[in-house]
């Protein structure tokens, strides 16, 4: 492992219930680095980033830097709405002091809140109460409370506005590069990786391709890695 | 008559400390038939002699450990599986105990205690009690987000955890209330306490206060008008229950 790569995955293979999920992935990233992950829907991608994270039993080998703080902001996410649970308590979780947090954590926690464009009185309202759109943006806050080293997205704008997409793409970026975060995404949309990774992996149960986005996105390559329907008709909204 | 009370204050509190996890993790028909299985635990100390509390234990303990191996290794909710097992056990119980001994371990009696096993009972709640709070955040997170506890150390031991905390409360309380109706004092002050409560932190403290009142007042009830307790205490806590639910009603407006 060279001095500057944080994530080395050599032959990850994932099998559930027999049926192979992932084949021989191999794959590196370096510090500060954003890479993007593509593919079609039940390619592999949260399966991908849940090995990373050590959620799931695996073959191969993943190698992360020792002294990396990995977060991730998971796909779904979901609270039985009656659930008498804050989104500031959501965020003590990560505080050693969930009875009495200290002072500089809940500062940390109103900045971060601030920085993902929340009102601070989302913080007393009940996890079940707050939009899909709001929930996100939480996730993605909570996810930076204690300055990560990685950032795993799975799909971070999955029930964003539209319009608010592009902020959240532009705050990642920012983090990224103000705080030299690795930021590794899961994207289903192509311009956000042209505009915000430096490198891509295409993913379909197997590596297809892997570079600077507009060197290996080429319309062969998409050809090859969503088939000839064509990448314009995945659907987010469908569980990977 | 003291020693009860003493038992009910708390082990009431250590129930209703316990009550807002087993309630969130959708547990409380599982607690409830967890209950049951002191049954059979009873029914073989009674048969060789030596003290049901022990029996309850071993029994309690067990039963935890099947609900957490079924959590881990079954893809049905165990709810089916828990249902038929523990309730087999309770008619199980029901054959082999004495006649005479029915009744009080299915419902409960002001038990006879002696005074190191009074004051064991009682440190043992009150240690039950205190580490419900202190484990609160880690039984939070594996509420709200088993993954995102695991990436931050919060693994499934924690899940074992709660459920052997919860078995050893509801062994606790079983002499006072009973086999049949202990696991209801661990859910209902926390349902009560669930319709007030804006936040975790709240619902956890105001369900550790209702759980000591609840039991005490049951108790007060079967005392002045010569009731057993267990269903003394539910019937109580139920009714508090009724009356909570148009505070809940106003929130949810």
């Amino acid at each position: 492992m060279s001095g500057n790569n944080i994530l080395t995955v050599e032959g990850l293979s994932v099998t559930m219930d027999g049926v192979p999920v992932l084949r021989d992935v191999n794959f590196s990233v370096n510090q500060g680095e954003a890479l993007a992950v593509i593919g079609p829907n039940g390619a592999g991608k949260s399966v991908l980033f849940r090995a990373l994270l050590g959620l799931l039993p695996h073959k191969g080998t993943i190698r992360w830097r020792l002294d990396a703080r990995i977060d991730y902001v998971p796909q779904r996410f979901t609270v039985q709405p009656s659930a008498p649970i804050t989104a500031m308590e959501f965020c003590l979780l990560k505080s050693p002091g969930f009875w009495r947090p200290r002072a500089a954590f809940v500062r940390q926690v109103h900045a971060e809140i601030a920085l993902m464009g929340l009102d601070p009185a989302i913080l007393d309202r009940n996890l079940g109460e707050l939009s899909g759109g709001q929930t996100q943006r939480l996730l993605i806050a909570w996810a930076l409370l204690n300055g990560p080293t990685v950032l795993l997205l799975d799909e971070p704008t999955a029930g964003v506005d539209a319009g608010f997409e592009d902020t959240v793409y532009a705050l990642i970026r920012r983090i990224q590069l103000e705080r030299g975060t690795t930021v590794l995404l899961i994207s289903h949309d192509l311009s956000v990786v042209y505009r915000y990774a430096k490198a891509v992996l295409c993913l379909n149960k197997s590596v297809l391709c892997q570079g600077v986005p507009a060197e290996v996105l080429t319309p062969a390559g998409l050809a090859e890695l969503y088939g000839e329907s064509g990448y314009y008709r995945h659907d987010p909204k469908v569980k990977h | 008559m003291h020693s009860s009370f003493w038992i009910a204050v708390l082990v009431g509190i250590a129930s209703g400390s316990v009550g807002p996890f087993i309630l969130l993790r959708r547990m409380a028909l599982v607690g409830d038939a967890l209950s049951h299985v002191a049954l059979p635990g009873i029914a073989l100390a009674l048969l060789y002699g030596f003290d049901p509390f022990y029996g309850v234990i071993v029994f309690l303990a067990l039963a935890s450990l099947v609900i957490y191996w079924l959590e881990g290794n079954s893809r049905v909710p165990p709810d089916t599986i828990v249902g038929l097992l523990f309730t087999a056990s309770l008619a199980v119980g029901i054959l082999i105990i004495p006649k005479g001994d029915i009744i009080d371990s299915l419902f409960g009696a002001f038990p006879e205690l002696s005074l190191p096993f009074l004051l064991g009972i009682l440190t043992a709640a009150a240690v039950l009690s205190v580490l419900c709070f202190v484990l609160a955040r880690r039984f939070l997170f594996r509420i709200v987000s088993p993954d995102l506890g695991e990436i931050h150390g919060v693994g499934r031991k924690y899940d074992l955890a709660l459920l052997l905390i919860f078995a050893l409360i509801v062994a606790l309380g079983i002499k006072l209330v009973g086999t049949l109706l202990m696991g209801a004092l661990t859910i209902i002050p926390a349902a009560v306490a669930k319709t007030v409560c804006h936040g975790m932190r709240s619902f956890v403290v105001v369900s550790a206060a209702l759980g000591g009142v609840i039991a005490v007042g049951g108790m007060w009830l079967a005392d002045t008008f010569n009731l057993l307790p267990g269903p003394s205490i539910v019937l109580f806590g139920v009714a508090l229950f009724v009356l909570s639910l148009p505070f809940g009603m106003r929130r949810t407006q």
